[in-house]
C-alpha cells in the first residue's frame, strides 16, 4: 500500500521565543515491509539541520533555531510503501535464551521512564495469562485484547508525561497509555517488547469534513524467528498495511516526535495537523 | 575578554570604590558631631538621614533599626552584612567579583583584596573598630589605596583596565556627587551660623572627606568659601576625585575600548560620556546655583547611571538567564 | 625535629620500615629534618596555612547554607616515592587508562565485549551514567578520558592497589602544583639536593593535549576552561588552570550556539571556541538533551559536539567508567582490549548483583567496606567493621532493593605515613592514599606528571581522606632515582 504523510507541528509562542534546539524524530523507519520512497522536513523559519542515528537507528533530525520567533512551523511529509506481513506462528519463548540477545533486548525487558514495572502490572499480566507464557505471539495478543476490552479510550484523560502505573489504575487513556501498559504487562513475564511511534491509516477518515487525523503508537514484541513484529492495543489488532512506523524506543521519552528546549516565555500554544492519505497530497 | 568578566571587573572596581567612598563619608560625618552642640536625638536625626539616603537604603535601614544615630548608621554602613551598601558588604561584593576574574588579575590585586576582606571577617576589624572608628577608617583607606595603587603598578593597560577605570571614575563621580548633596542640605547655612565657625567647619570636613583640603588649599589658599568648594570639587581640571575629572577619564577609557577617537562616537556610553565631558567643561559653578545645586547634583546622577547602563549594554549584556524560561516542548501521541 | 618516638604501630608505613629503620629514599630527608628545630618547623607550617588562605588557595564546603571557603589542610612532610617504584606505577596507570579508552570507545560503538560475553551487557546498558544519546558517535581521536585521576592505596605489605579511577572531572591537581610552591618556599634548599621530579609543568602538557584535539585539525584552536561558576567547590582550581593555561575561563552562560557551533560573548562580540576542558558534569552540560533544569549548561552544545565542530574533554558519556561495577571490570578490559595481564593490582570486589557474591555480602555486612556504585567523595560507603547496627541493616535493606547499585571490598588497611600533628605536637602516623594526574593523549602519548595528590586523614586512625571529610594533603616527591 503506497501511503502519503504529511505531520505538522505549529507552536505559538506568547512572547518570542529563542534559542530553540529540537530534536526531530518523523523520518519513517526502513523495514523489508516497509519502504520509504520520500522524506521532505521543513521548517518555518528555516532552521540550521543536523543529524545522526540514535541507539535504536531511528533517524533524528537536529533544528536549531536561536533568533527570536513567535510562531514556529515544522513539516514532515513522506511516502512509503507498506507490505502486510504474514501472521507469525506459535514462538516458544525458550527461543529467547540464546546468549546473543542479552545485549539486544536487554533495554526492551527492564524499566524504563514511563514504564517502571510494579507488583500491579505484574499481577495483572499473571492474572490474563494464568499458565504463563508459552507462545510468545499468542500470549501477547491476549494481554494486548485485555488492555482493549478494559481500558477506555479517552482522549484529554492523559497527557504526555503519564506513566503506566497511573494508566493502569484509572483504566483510561489515549494510544500511547495503551502502549505504555502492553509493555509493562510484556515485560513483567519477561516478554521483550518495544515502543513504536508512527501513524495508522484510517480508510473512513474523511478529509473533506476538516479536522486533523493523529499520530500514533502501538508494541512490538521481539519474536525468535520473525523478529520484532507490531501489535496495536488501541485497535485490538496486529500491525498491518495501514501502519507506518517512524521510531522505536524503550517507550514514549525515546521517541518524541518533537523534543527540545527554547528561551522565552512558558505560555504558548502547540497546534498539530495529521494526514494519512493513500492518493497524492491534499492542499492541507 | 568575555562579557561577563568586563561585568565584574566594572563591578570589582565599583565596589571597591563604593567601600572607600563609604568609609570617607561615615568618617566624616563622625567627625561633624564633635562640633554640634546642644545634640539631642532630633538633631542626630536631621544629621544622619540625609546620610543614609544618599546611599539610597534609606527603607532598608529603617526596617533594621528603630532610630538613626551614631551607633546605628555607623553599624548598618560598616558592619551589616544586610546592608549590600556597607562598606562590608561592598567588599565582599568586590572580592566575589575578584574571585570570579582571578585569572585577569595580578596575584597582588587579588590578595590585596582577599585580605581586607578577611580582615573585615574576622574579630579583628571590631577590635580595631572599638579602639577607634578613625583608625578602623583609615585602614580601609589605606588599603584601598594600596588597592588603586597595586592596580596602576601590576596591570597592564589593556581592556582589562580600562573596564576597571570606568567602573571607578562612574562611581566616584556618583559618590562626589551625593557627598555635595548630602552636605548641601546639611550645611544650608541657617541665619544665624553664617559666616560662623560651624559653617566653615562644615565645609573643610567635606574637603577633607573628599581627601581635597590640601589640594584645595593649594588652589585657593586659606579662603574656604562655599562656592569655591562647589566649584572645586564639581570643576577642578587636574584634581581626581572632581566630578570633571572623572568624567575626563571616564571618556577616554570608553574611547580607549573601542577605540574610537575621543570628540567622536561609536555607541551610546561615549554619546552620553562625551555630552556630559562637554557640559562640565563649558559649565561654571554659577550655572550650578542658578539651575539649583541640588537639582543639578541629581540630574548628574541620573546621566551618571545612563552612561553605565548603556556601557552595560554596549560590553557586558547578557540576556537574562532566568531558567524558568527553558522549556522543553513535546506533544503527546494520539489515536 | 626527632623522630624517635615514632612508632608504625604495625601498619605498613612509607617512611619507616617494620623494623624500624628508615627507608633509604626518606634518608635525606630525615637527616634534613634533624637539623629543624620544631619551632622553625610550626613556624613554617603556619606561613604556609597563612600563604594558602591570603591567595585564596580554598575549597567551598557547604554543610551549611552560605558556603564557606576552607583550605585543604597541608602537611609539611612529603611523601616520597623513588624513581623504581614511580615507573612500576606509570606502567601501570598507562596500560589502565589506554584499557579504560578502548573499552568507552567500545561500548558507544560496537559493543564487542559485551557482545564476546567478557562484560555481561546488563552492567553496562544499566549503568547509571552510561549515555545512550552518544552511541555512535564518534569523538576525536576516539578519546573519551583525556584527564583521568586514579585513586591508588597501599595495602600492609606495601603493594599498590587501584581504588578507583575518576574519569569525569577528577581534581585536586592544582593542589598538587600549589602544594610544590609551598614547599619550594619553605625548604628552598631542601629540593637541589633531594632530586625531585618537577611538576610545575602540568598546565602545559594539559594545554598541549587540548590542543591536540581540536576539530578538523585546527592549528590555532580556541581553547577555555568551562566551569560551573564561582560557587563550585574546585572554583579555585578551573581558575588556576585556566590561568596557567593562559586561556579563558567561561560559564555557560558565556557560550551560545549558533549554526552547531560554539561561541562566547565577548567584549567585541562572538567568538568561536573549538575545545572546552569542562568541568561540569554531563548531566549539566546541555539542558535541551540531558537534565533540563540545569543553569548552568549551554543548550544546543551537545549539537555541536555531535557535528564535529565542538571538541570536549572529557568526552561525555565517561561516567560508565567510574561506576564501581565498571572498575570490577577493569582487569578484564586489558586483557581484552590489550592482550595483558594488568600491571597494577586492585582491591578484591564483590558484585551485590552476582547471587553468589550477594550472599557472602549480605553474611558479611560487618567485615566488608560497602560502597555504591555511582557515589564518590566517600559518600554512600559502609564501612562494615566500624558500623552501627542500624547504618548496617539500612545498607542490608538498600542492597536487597537494588543489587547493581552496590558492591563490596575487604577493608584494606591503608599505608600510613609520618604527619605533623597540632594536638600531640608531634609526628604520628597517619594513612593516606594516592591520586595520580594521567594526561591520554593517544596510546602512545600519555603523559602523567611526577607525583601527584597525596591525601592523609587527619584523625588518628582514620581512613577517610576526602577533603570535604577532614582530610589534607601533603607534597608529593617523585625521585629521579632510588635514594
Amino acid at each position: 500500500m503506497k501511503l502519503r504523510v504529511l505531520h505538522r507541528t505549529t507552536y505559538r509562542y506568547a512572547r518570542p521565543a529563542y534559542d530553540s534546539f529540537n530534536e526531530v524524530r518523523l523520518q519513517p523507519i526502513e523495514h523489508h515491509w516497509q519502504k520509504r520512497l520520500s522524506y521532505d522536513l521543513r521548517s518555518n523559519p528555516i532552521s540550521a539541520r543536523g543529524g545522526y542515528l540514535d541507539l535504536y537507528l531511528n533517524a533524528v533530525d537536529v533544528l536549531e533555531y536561536t533568533q527570536p520567533h513567535e510562531t514556529l512551523e515544522i513539516e514532515a511529509e513522506s511516502t512509503v510503501e507498506t507490505t502486510t506481513r504474514t501472521l507469525p506462528g506459535p514462538e516458544d519463548p525458550a527461543g529467547l535464551n540464546d546468549p546473543a540477545y542479552a545485549l539486544q533486548l536487554h533495554d526492551f525487558l527492564v524499566d524504563s521512564h514511563y514504564v517502571q514495572l510494579s507488583p500491579d502490572l505484574w499481577r495483572q499480566a499473571v492474572d490474563c495469562l494464568p499458565n504463563g507464557v508459552t507462545d510468545l505471539w499468542q500470549d501477547s495478543v491476549t494481554l494486548s485484547h485485555w488492555i482493549y476490552d478494559h481500558f477506555e479510550y479517552a482522549p484529554g484523560s492523559t497527557h504526555a508525561h503519564t506513566t503506566v502505573n497511573e494508566a493502569l489504575s484509572k483504566r483510561q487513556g489515549v494510544c500511547q497509555d495503551f502502549a505504555h501498559v502492553l509493555l509493562g504487562l510484556c515485560r513483567s513475564l519477561k516478554i521483550p517488547a518495544r515502543y513504536v511511534s508512527g501513524y495508522f491509516f484510517n480508510e473512513e477518515f474523511d478529509p473533506s469534513q476538516g479536522g486533523s487525523e493523529a499520530s500514533h503508537a502501538w508494541v512490538e514484541i521481539f519474536l525468535p524467528t520473525v523478529g520484532w513484529y507490531g501489535i496495536d492495543p488501541t485497535h485490538r489488532r496486529p500491525v498491518d498495511e495501514r501502519y507506518i512506523s517512524i521510531a522505536v524506543g524503550r517507550d514514549y521519552a525515546d521517541i518524541r516526535p518533537v523534543s527540545g528546549t527554547y528561551r522565552g516565555a512558558p505560555e504558548r500554544t502547540m497546534e498539530i495537523f495529521v494526514r494519512v492519505s493513500q492518493d497524492l497530497p491534499t492542499n492541507a | 575578554m568575555l562579557s561577563r568578566v568586563a561585568d565584574s571587573l566594572y563591578w570589582m572596581a565599583r565596589s571597591m570604590e563604593r567601600a572607600d567612598n563609604l568609609a570617607r563619608l561615615v568618617e566624616v560625618n563622625l567627625q561633624l558631631l564633635l562640633d554640634f552642640k546642644d545634640l539631642d536625638n532630633v538633631k542626630l536625626k536631621e544629621h544622619w538621614d540625609p546620610v543614609i539616603r544618599s546611599t539610597a537604603e534609606e527603607d532598608l535601614f529603617y526596617e533594621l533599626y528603630d532610630e538613626a544615630n551614631s551607633t546605628t548608621v555607623t553599624e548598618f554602613m560598616t558592619f551589616n552584612r544586610d546592608n549590600p551598601n556597607s562598606v562590608i558588604g561592598c567588599i565582599m561584593a568586590a572580592r566575589e567579583n575578584a574571585r570570579m576574574v582571578r585569572d585577569q588579575i595580578s596575584s597582588e590585586l587579588w590578595e590585596t583584596l582577599n585580605n581586607l576582606y578577611l580582615f573585615l571577617k574576622s574579630d579583628d576589624a571590631r577590635k580595631v573598630f572599638d579602639t577607634g572608628a578613625y583608625e578602623f577608617y583609615d585602614r580601609i583607606k589605606s588599603q584601598s589605596l594600596l588597592f588603586q595603587g597595586l592596580t596602576a603598578a601590576t596591570l597592564p593597560r589593556d581592556e582589562c583596565y580600562d573596564f576597571l577605570q570606568v567602573g571607578k571614575y562612574l562611581e566616584r563621580a556618583d559618590k562626589t556627587t551625593r557627598m555635595l548633596d548630602v552636605k548641601y542640605h546639611i550645611l544650608l547655612p541657617s541665619p544665624q551660623d553664617v559666616g560662623g565657625a560651624i559653617d566653615t567647619t562644615q565645609w573643610v570636613a567635606l574637603l577633607r572627606a573628599a581627601s581635597a583640603y590640601d589640594a584645595y588649599h593649594a588652589h585657593y589658599l586659606a579662603n574656604i568659601d562655599p562656592s569655591n568648594v562647589a566649584d572645586f570639587l564639581i570643576f577642578s581640571e587636574t584634581f581626581p576625585r572632581s566630578i570633571r575629572f572623572c568624567a575626563q577619564e571616564l571618556d577616554a577609557r570608553l574611547h580607549n575600548i573601542s577605540g574610537c577617537p575621543q570628540g567622536r562616537y561609536s555607541n551610546e556610553a561615549e554619546k552620553l560620556s562625551g555630552k556630559l565631558l562637554s557640559d562640565l567643561t563649558y559649565s561654571s559653578v554659577e550655572d550650578v546655583f542658578k539651575y539649583g545645586m541640588h537639582e543639578w547634583l541629581d540630574l548628574c546622577q541620573e546621566r551618571l547611571n545612563e552612561i553605565g547602563e548603556s556601557t552595560y549594554q554596549a560590553y557586558m549584556f547578557q540576556k537574562p538567564l532566568d531558567m524558568a524560561e527553558e522549556i522543553q516542548q513535546q506533544q503527546q501521541q494520539q489515536q | 625535629m626527632d623522630l624517635s618516638a615514632y612508632t608504625t604501630d604495625g601498619f605498613f608505613d612509607e617512611m619507616f620500615a617494620g623494623d624500624g629503620s628508615i627507608r633509604p629514599h626518606y634518608q635525606k630527608l630525615f637527616e634534613r629534618l634533624g637539623t629543624l628545630s620544631v619551632d622553625e618547623f610550626k613556624n613554617k607550617q603556619q606561613a604556609v596555612d597563612l600563604l594558602f588562605l591570603r591567595a585564596g588557595v580554598t575549597f567551598t564546603v557547604y554543610s551549611d547554607n552560605q558556603g564557606t571557603e576552607r583550605i585543604f589542610p597541608f602537611d609539611l612532610m612529603p611523601r616520597i616515592i623513588p624513581d623504581k617504584e614511580w615507573q612500576f606505577l606509570e606502567r601501570g596507570l598507562k596500560q589502565r587508562i589506554t584499557a579504560l579508552n578502548c573499552f568507552l570507545h567500545d561500548i558507544y560503538h560496537d559493543q564487542k565485549i559485551l557482545k564476546d560475553g567478557v562484560i555481561p551487557p546488563s552492567y553496562v546498558l544499566s549503568a547509571k551514567h552510561f549515555r545512550r544519546e552518544f552511541v555512535g558517535s564518534d569523538v576525536p581521536r576516539d578519546i573519551y578520558i583525556h584527564i583521568c585521576g586514579t585513586d591508588l592505596i597501599r595495602d600492609k605489605d606495601g603493594r599498590y592497589l587501584v581504588l578507583e579511577d575518576n574519569g569525569r572531572c577528577p581534581s585536586g591537581v592544582s593542589y598538587v602544583v600549589e602544594n610544590r610552591q609551598a614547599m619550594r618556599r619553605a625548604f628552598p634548599h631542601l629540593f637541589p639536593s633531594a632530586g625531585v621530579k618537577p611538576v610545575e609543568n602540568y598546565a602545559e602538557q594539559l594545554l598541549k593535549m587540548l590542543r591536540r584535539i581540536a576539530p578538523h585539525g585546527q592549528d590555532n584552536p580556541t581553547v577555555g576552561v568551562l566551569t560551573p561558576g564561582v560557587y563550585n567547590s574546585a572554583y579555585f582550581e578551573h581558575c588556576f588552570l585556566a590561568r596557567q593555561m593562559g586561556v579563558e575561563i567561561v560559564e555557560g552562560r558565556d557560550l551560545l550556539v549558533r549554526d552547531f557551533k560554539v561561541y562566547m560573548r565577548t567584549t567585541k562580540g562572538l567568538r568561536q571556541v573549538d575545545v572546552l576542558y569542562r568541568r561540569i558534569d554531563d548531566d549539566f552540560i546541555d539542558p535541551s538533551v540531558f537534565r533540563p533544569d540545569s543553569l548552568l549548561g549551554v543548550p544546543g552544545l551537545v549539537n555541536a559536539v555531535r557535528a564535529g565542530n565542538l571538541a570536549l574533554a572529557n568526552s561525555i558519556g565517561t561516567g560508565v567508567a567510574d561506576d564501581k561495577v565498571m572498575y570490577y571490570f577493569v582487569p578484564r578490559m586489558i586483557k581484552y582490549y590489550l592482550d595483558q595481564e594488568p600491571i597494577l593490582d586492585q582491591v578484591e570486589t564483590y558484585l551485590a548483583s552476582e547471587d553468589k557474591d550477594r550472599d557472602y555480602i549480605l553474611k558479611n555486612l560487618d567485615k566488608l567496606v560497602v560502597k555504591a556504585a555511582n557515589e564518590a567523595g566517600g559518600y554512600g560507603m559502609l564501612m562494615g567493621p566500624w558500623a552501627e547496627k542500624e547504618e548496617i541493616e539500612k545498607f542490608r535493606q538498600a542492597i536487597i532493593a537494588n543489587p547493581r547499585n552496590f558492591i563490596a571490598q575487604s577493608p584494606i588497611s591503608l599505608s600510613r605515613h609520618p604527619t605533623w600533628c597540632q594536638d600531640s605536637q608531634q609526628f604520628e602516623g597517619r594513612h593516606i592514599d594516592f591520586r595520580p594526574y594521567i594526561l591520554y593523549g593517544g596510546p602512545d602519548d600519555i603523559d602523567i606528571i611526577p607525583g601527584g595528590l597525596t591525601r592523609v586523614a587527619l584523625t588518628r586512625g582514620s581512613l577517610v581522606v576526602n577533603s570535604s571529610q577532614g582530610g589534607g594533603s601533603k607534597d608529593t616527591w617523585v625521585l629521579y632515582g632510588n635514594d
